[in-house]
């Protein structure tokens, strides 16, 4: 692992905002990991804030909500931040306001009743990978360990460090009902050193109230990238390994982000769907970096219409998600979709990374790599088109975090070969053999 | 609004293979200064000819290659220095300048150039120059009097005469030798400063640390006339290899547990080759040996990934 610039500090002690509503939303009807749900709504239909846009009748799929009230534009393709291009349900908004209070007693709730309330909601993982929090909730084999994800290791995101200080209790409300679901013995809670002050709240709320939890455990772990990953979180915390191809629940662990657990605290107590989200803003380019809770849908270029941010200097590149393993995009039409954790303004002094030089095998990426791999020969064997040999280096265990890439003197963009390779791999497994 | 579009990640360390090299530039100054306290003017001419060498070598290859400029790599400086610190005080100046072009180009532009050869070129040109020229290699010089006659190495002593050195001179670097393997004490510093730094890493210096005193030190034990750890430690090319020829990344293996294995063979063998061979020294003979073997021991040592 190693040790990142973390460029957090302009705006990780600020109060959340809410964002100002754009006139229209860009709903992706796939913002999960897995099957698209089907669409709920036609042109002009009315739709009020949580009404259903699109059901999920799959397995992995998940619900789509309206975020507020408005009338159904256009459906029709639309940039999306993972997918390229994505079906998505184009609202004219007209108020933002939305008023879910349902109370529930959590005594009086079955584990049935508090799945179908998760699955309603429409609840993703909201650390990044989006699979559908319902699906996790109903593992095909015994998990004795919930591990929660309050690492955000990725540099300048600090969306989910605001989460854990404004909402601790709502945040430990929705563990409690996870841990209820999946009936676990013991709760880890990690979060990095570099965040002490969400460990303090935790600790705080721990002690002073009661929470119908089984053994929970706050633990700080050291500020490296990428602590946060599944695979490496669940090392540090539990002492387990997921075995090369599996899952977490082959080890009987399983991971929820905290923005998760308090998604699903609101989808349970107060019945509201996942329809916003904190989103850190950040990077040279804008005049401030700033979190704000964003209704999902939401165009970048629309933030910057309603003045909820302003550029300092002109942006060269924009990114969706952390600088390591985030995505860049060509515009600012992208739509902030439920996984996306942070969009990132760079000017120009932060884009030029170095031409790419001939590898000195110093070795620096091996002794980085979290799992374990050569990445150096990654890349050379995949430079010379040698596909199937990079099998032989284990390429389908990469996770593509980008500590190679990043601690490369020679400038060599690996996970780019990575891909590359890993495509070329599905696309022989794809093609029968003529 | 153009924006870039590229794949993550998006941020990068700042330092590339230019300041990698500066900081080995940098970490060899300790050895430039003893050099000079004891060779006088002549380390300044070897040190710069071989530079120079090295330079004009690489230019050369580029123009003809048709290549964009290579020198801002700082390795054929590098190169140069390593190899200045290899050679006799006293050889002229045209084997010195003949040795630094051997060493771009043969050891290392005829593979293609930085990063791409087997061998440690600054090693590969010593070699030559020892089989072209083996009197000009075998003849050396007492520091601070250059004009006295050819004087033997502590390790020819040892070995031909059984006579010893004393411990305290070694260190120092106050005995005949190559220009820069005398001196322990800067070598060990300028080592340190690129071990401690993260440019080298400790590895192989260990392994060879731990293989060269292991065995030297049984065969001390069958008989004082073997020489004391010390003494192979501190004697001939061994620092200079454990922190400078061993830590090369480029002609080293790539895997953690390979560089510590690959440093405990080249420590085995020096001893080896000092015992039982015709030569006093063995460290070249060794590390160049050991480079040919870095494809298996990279084969052999290759992890397994996590959670396998």
């Amino acid at each position: 692992m190693v040790k990142l610039s973390e460029n957090k500090h302009p705006q990780e002690d600020f109060y959340t905002q809410k964002a100002p509503l754009p006139s229209k939303l860009v709903i992706p009807l796939v913002q999960h990991t897995g099957i698209s749900p089907v669409l709920k709504v036609n042109k002009k239909d009315n739709v009020q804030a949580g009404s259903l846009l699109a059901r999920a009748e799959s397995l992995i799929c998940a619900n789509v909500h309206s975020p507020c009230q408005g009338v159904v534009e256009d459906i029709t393709q639309y940039n999306h931040p993972v997918l390229k291009k994505s079906q998505a349900v184009i609202i004219k908004t007209s108020k933002s306001d939305y008023d879910f209070s349902l109370k529930h007693n959590l005594d009086n709730l079955s584990k049935d009743d508090l799945l179908e309330a998760i699955r309603d909601a429409g609840i993703v993982g909201l650390g990044g990978a989006a699979f559908p929090t319902h699906v996790k909730l109903k593992p095909l084999k015994k998990i004795d360990v919930l591990i929660i994800n309050g690492c955000e290791c990725e540099p300048y995101l600090t969306c989910d460090y605001r989460m854990m200080v404004e909402h601790t209790d709502s945040i430990l409300k929705g563990i409690e009902i996870l841990a209820r679901v999946l009936e676990v013995k013991q709760v880890f809670i990690g979060i990095e050193d570099n965040k002490s002050e969400a460990v303090k709240r935790f600790n705080s709320k721990l002690h002073t109230r009661n929470y119908s939890l089984p053994q929970v455990r706050v633990k700080v772990l050291n500020s490296l990238y990428p602590q946060g990953a599944e695979k490496q979180l669940i090392y540090s915390l539990a002492r387990r390994k997921v075995p090369a191809g599996g899952l977490p629940l082959d080890i009987g662990c399983v991971v929820h982000n905290v923005a998760t657990c308090f998604s699903v605290y609101e989808a349970v107590f107060l019945g509201k769907p996942l329809i916003e989200r904190i989103v850190t803003f950040a990077g040279s380019a804008l005049k401030e970096s700033k979190n704000l809770w964003v209704k999902v849908g939401t165009l970048v270029s629309e933030l910057f219409l309603k003045e909820a941010l302003e550029f300092k200097t002109e942006p060269r590149k924009v990114i969706f998600g952390g600088p390591m393993m985030g995505v860049a995009v060509d515009s600012l039409d992208w739509p902030i979709i439920k996984g996306t954790s942070g969009v990132l303004f760079l000017s120009e002094k932060d884009v030029d990374l170095g031409q790419e030089k001939s590898c000195i095998k110093c070795a620096r990426c091996v002794d980085t790599c979290p799992m374990g791999l050569i990445p150096l020969e990654l890349a050379r064997l995949a430079k010379k088109s040698l596909w199937t040999s990079l099998e032989e280096f284990f390429i389908s265990d990469c996770i593509e975090c980008g500590s190679c890439s990043y601690v490369c003197p020679a400038k060599i963009p690996i996970v780019h070969y990575v891909k590359l390779g890993k495509q070329k791999l599905r696309e022989k497994t794809a093609k029968p053999k003529a | 609004m153009r924006l870039l579009v590229e794949i993550s990640p998006h941020l990068k360390q700042k330092y590339d293979t230019g300041w990698v090299m500066k900081q080995v530039v940098f970490s060899l100054v300790p050895v430039v200064i003893a050099s000079v306290v004891f060779f006088r003017l002549r380390a300044v001419l070897l040190v710069s000819v071989c530079i120079i060498g090295c330079l004009l070598s690489e230019v050369l290859v580029n123009r003809l290659r048709k290549r964009a400029s290579t020198l801002s790599d700082y390795s054929a400086v590098v190169t140069g220095m390593l190899l200045a610190f290899l050679l006799p005080p006293k050889i002229p100046l045209w084997a010195a300048f003949l040795a630094a072009a051997v060493a771009i180009l043969v050891g290392k532009q005829i593979f293609g150039g930085l990063g791409q050869n087997i061998f440690n070129p600054a090693l590969v040109a010593r070699a030559f120059l020892m089989a072209a020229f083996p009197v000009m290699l075998t003849s050396w010089v007492n520091p601070f009097n250059l004009e006295a006659v050819t004087q033997a190495t502590p390790l020819a002593l040892w070995k031909f005469s059984h006579q010893f050195v004393s411990l305290e001179k070694l260190f120092l670097g106050n005995v005949p030798g190559s220009l820069g393997e005398t001196s322990s004490i800067a070598i060990i510093l300028g080592g340190l400063y690129l071990i401690l730094r993260g440019v080298a890493c400790w590895r192989a210096p260990l392994g060879m640390f731990v293989g060269l005193s292991a065995l030297s030190g049984i065969f001390y034990l069958k008989s004082p006339l073997n020489g004391s750890v010390f003494f192979h430690l501190f004697s001939g090319g061994a620092m200079l290899g454990m922190f400078f020829m061993v830590t090369d990344p480029v002609t080293t293996p790539v895997t953690k547990s390979g560089r510590f294995i690959f440093g405990l063979f080249v420590g085995i063998l020096v001893v080896i080759i000092r015992k039982w061979a015709g030569l006093p020294e063995g460290v070249m003979y060794s590390i160049l040996f050991m480079n040919a073997f870095v494809p298996l021991i990279n084969k052999l040592t290759k992890p397994k990934s996590f959670g396998r």
